[in-house]
């Protein structure tokens, strides 16, 4: 292998996406150089998460463009960045968004060299690794890997799970909130974050409590404020629209515990081995992107629709709410209650050879409905990897249903490791 | 018909129509038309890989007809992406029946160009009416068999020539003692051609092209072999020929010259290449050229007598075939033909072409030097400067391989536009 191989890694989604690929990044810098293709909005925190890599920005969103303006300054802008992308020879190109911007990015380089995305002279494409995934998710409940381990496993050999973020340990500076995510049936509204952050920052020792979120979420963290306990309210500071990407780096690289929904900030905790105490309802589950790295926290709610999908009106008036809402579920955060509660999930993160699981927590955890299908789909996800080649196949669960003709009858997966007989 | 199209043009597997077929193409983009083709012969390998499997005849018939109907279902796909104005089909392009009805059903306009004797291939009964539009080379009876099944929309269409292609062409002293001769024949060895050759064997007389296998007569005049003989060749044998022979095609021998009504494409060949020929009587050969454009013969008596008579008088083969030329060049070249082929749509086909959603295009808002950047990919690409912003996408979409910056500046700005829109 030469020396200065080079890899790419296009990475156009939104700053939790870029935080996760992070097993990805590591797993390429093992063998050479990495650079990261990204929105611009997003290259200093890329830099702050990785400091090793070579960042090319340009302009992949929308957002703070003047209206009508976007599509013309985003051309005129990005023609530098794609003629630097062009020139530069990389070994294997990541595509890992399943969206137009990336297939138009991949016809800059030779197809073979891509993995993910790519496009066969305007007939645009998906590996077989990336077609199975696709498969996969039509049964999210009991099949599905995190997002980091899908996006990793588009390069041979990973590093272990366990190598890429520190394992959660709380830091001493308090308890951080998040405000909300992007998507708002996945975060809990002001009356129900006020009292499970008091109950956390109780359980925690009641240092500060740090309302994080950007400037557009300043007034919701005013709301959650006043529905805080009057001691809790004291000690508690809405940093929302406050902080740059350094010092929510800062921040939540000092705190003991997050509670948040499925967000980037999350995201960045686990990356910075600051304990999440995650909430995830609706369409976030926390198989897929929960938090990455042992010891962290996941409250998952479990209904028979769970989980939906986001932008499908809900018909049960987001019921899934429920339990974060109940006197129960503050009594078990501050360690007085006894669990299971029906409907949710208390669940901890933990490693296996194929990355990152959840396991409900001893005692208060509930049981998992999912869990033996789930034990199967990774179990076969880890023979189909080469990970675990002397386990013998589930009879319960073959992976049939994920194995397409067309990936081994048309053209050699590049993904695996070909082993033919000689 | 004057607006920009987009044209999907279907090939055939293969046969006579694809070369016609890939020159429909050419003389539609230089009408400024956008054209993405459909090469259906990329697809005759697997065909005919079934054919050597050797199962039981139903087996191979399913066989085949279910790959067929994948072909045609790819020709929808395709359809459905490109969104075309128009689907052009040649003949024996492969579009199912089933496949013509979802293309209705889509509200995509077809159009076939028969390009064969109706008489002889006479499945066009089964497919005609599922064509919006019929375009053949032969009048009556054939527009009124094909009302009478329920195709109204019939265009008499006969056959062209590319002057680019079918051009006056130089040789040089070997090229003229491979390819020449003072009388020429290019083409398959038919019932009567083999019967009435061998009454010209006093002449220099070479014969070009296939399928003369077991004439011992023959045989020496048959060059190289009787190997197949490409469109360009074609070229090289027509300049350098004294006179070229061209006599329809017929199975039967007992008629050599066959009195038919088409014209044949070698006719509009040999004109537009400057080339002088002796054709056997069409019907309707008049329609294309006079008596003092191209010299005829209704017998083989009357052949034998024309060719030694030709031979004598190079001038007048000369002014003869350069009137032909003309001809050709003011009246019947491929651009002609589509042209009138699409004309034919707008009269019959209601609302033809459908009014495209008019909005702003991305490029209104682009800074100067990056719009001058744009023209001059319009350029490379071959296509008219005012070419709408949609066709340049597709334009740069179907090149081969890696692009450049700026074409993929293109395609990233259409997926911007896809997905921010253009007040994003």
């Amino acid at each position: 292998m030469p020396e200065n191989e080079r890899f790419l890694v296009i990475q156009l989604a939104r700053f939790g996406d870029l935080v996760q690929t992070k097993r990805l990044v590591l797993s390429l810098m093992r063998r050479g150089e990495v650079h990261i293709c990204l929105d611009r909005s997003l290259a200093r925190v890329a830099s702050l998460v990785f400091p090793r890599a070579v960042l090319h920005p340009l302009r992949a969103h929308a957002a703070g463009l003047a209206p009508g303006e976007g599509a013309a300054t985003a051309a005129a802008d990005n023609l530098p960045a794609l003629a630097e992308l062009s020139a530069l020879g990389f070994s294997e190109i990541y595509n890992l968004n399943f969206s137009g911007l990336n297939y138009a990015l991949a016809r800059l380089f030779d197809p073979a060299r891509v993995r993910g995305y790519m496009s066969f002279d305007g007939q645009k494409t998906r590996d077989a690794w990336a077609g199975m995934a696709f498969r996969w998710t039509r049964r999210r409940g009991a099949c599905g890997i995190n997002l980091v381990d899908l996006w990793a496993h588009h390069a041979a050999a990973p590093v272990p799970p366990a190598e890429v973020n520190p394992a959660a340990t709380p830091k001493g500076g308090g308890v951080g909130v998040v405000l909300a995510g992007r998507n708002q049936r996945r975060s809990l509204p002001p009356e129900v974050l006020g009292p499970v952050a008091a109950a956390l920052w109780s359980m925690r020792g009641r240092g500060q409590l740090l309302l994080l979120g950007a400037a557009g979420e300043r007034e919701a963290g005013e709301a959650v404020l006043a529905h805080l306990p009057k001691v809790a309210r004291g000690a508690a500071r809405n940093l929302a629209g406050r902080t740059s990407w350094e010092d929510l780096a800062e921040v939540v690289g000092s705190l003991d515990a997050l509670v948040t929904p499925d967000t980037g900030t999350m995201h960045l905790a686990a990356h910075l081995g600051t304990p999440v105490a995650a909430t995830f309802l609706s369409s976030a589950w926390a198989w897929e992107t929960g938090p990455y790295g042992a010891g962290h926290t996941v409250w998952q709610a479990v209904r028979e629709c769970a989980p939906c999908v986001e932008s499908r009106p809900c018909d049960l008036d987001v019921a899934c709410l429920a339990p974060f809402a109940s006197q129960d579920f503050l009594r078990l955060l501050t360690g007085r209650g006894a669990g299971p509660l029906p409907g949710l999930l208390g669940l901890t993160t933990v490693f296996d050879p194929l990355g990152a699981d959840c396991r409900p927590l001893p005692g208060v955890g509930g049981v998992d409905p999912h869990a033996s299908g789930r034990a199967g789909f990774r179990a076969f996800l880890s023979r189909h990897l080469g990970l675990a080649q002397d386990a013998a196949p589930s009879p319960a669960f073959s992976g049939g249903e994920f194995l397409e003709e067309r990936d081994w009858l048309s053209a050699p997966d590049r993904n695996r490791p070909q082993t033919t007989a000689t | 018909m004057n607006r920009r199209l987009r044209i999907l043009l279907v090939l055939p597997l293969y046969g006579g129509s694809l070369p016609v077929g890939r020159f429909c193409a050419a003389a539609l983009t230089r009408l400024g038309h956008t054209v993405e083709t459909v090469e259906s012969p990329e697809f005759q390998p697997t065909y005919l890989a079934l054919r050597g499997l050797k199962v039981a005849q139903d087996k191979l018939e399913h066989l085949q007809n279910s790959y067929l109907q994948v072909v045609a279902q790819a020709v929808v796909a395709k359809a459905e992406t490109f969104a075309p104005d128009l689907v052009l089909a040649m003949a024996q392009a492969p579009l199912s029946r089933q496949a013509l009805r979802r293309l209705r059903a889509l509200g995509i306009p077809t159009a076939m160009w028969f390009v064969e004797d109706f008489r002889l291939f006479t499945y066009w009964q089964a497919f005609a009416p599922l064509y919006d539009i019929f375009a053949v080379i032969q009048k009556e009876p054939f527009p009124a068999e094909l009302a009478s099944i329920g195709q109204a929309n019939v265009l008499y269409l006969p056959l062209a020539a590319d002057p680019d292609f079918h051009a006056p062409r130089e040789l040089d002293p070997a090229g003229r003692k491979r390819w020449g001769s003072d009388l020429s024949f290019m083409g398959a060895g038919y019932p009567n051609r083999r019967v009435a050759f061998r009454q010209l064997l006093h002449f220099d007389f070479k014969i070009w092209g296939s399928e003369w296998d077991g004439d011992p007569v023959l045989a020496p005049y048959v060059q190289e072999g009787g190997r197949r003989v490409s469109s360009d060749e074609c070229v090289n044998i027509f300049n350098a020929a004294r006179i070229n022979l061209n006599l329809h095609s017929s199975v039967d021998p007992a008629r050599l010259v066959s009195g038919g009504d088409f014209v044949n494409p070698r006719t509009f060949e040999l004109a537009s290449c400057g080339a002088f020929q002796l054709v056997d009587e069409r019907s309707l050969l008049d329609e294309s050229f006079t008596q003092d454009e191209i010299a005829r013969f209704s017998s083989l008596e009357e052949l034998k007598d024309r060719i030694a008579s030709f031979l004598s008088r190079p001038d007048e083969r000369r002014d003869m075939a350069g009137r032909a030329r003309a001809r050709v060049l003011a009246e019947h070249t491929y651009d002609h033909r589509m042209q009138r082929l699409l004309d034919f749509c707008a009269e019959r086909l209601e609302g033809w072409p459908r009014q495209r959603a008019a909005g702003p295009s991305p490029e209104d808002a682009l800074p100067e030097d990056l719009r001058a950047q744009l023209a001059a990919l319009r350029e490379r690409l071959g296509l008219a400067g005012d070419v709408g912003f949609d066709d340049l996408v597709w334009a740069v979409r179907s090149q081969q391989g890696r692009l450049g910056p700026l074409d993929t500046a293109v395609l990233f700005l259409d997926e911007w536009r896809k997905q921010y829109g253009l007040g994003g």
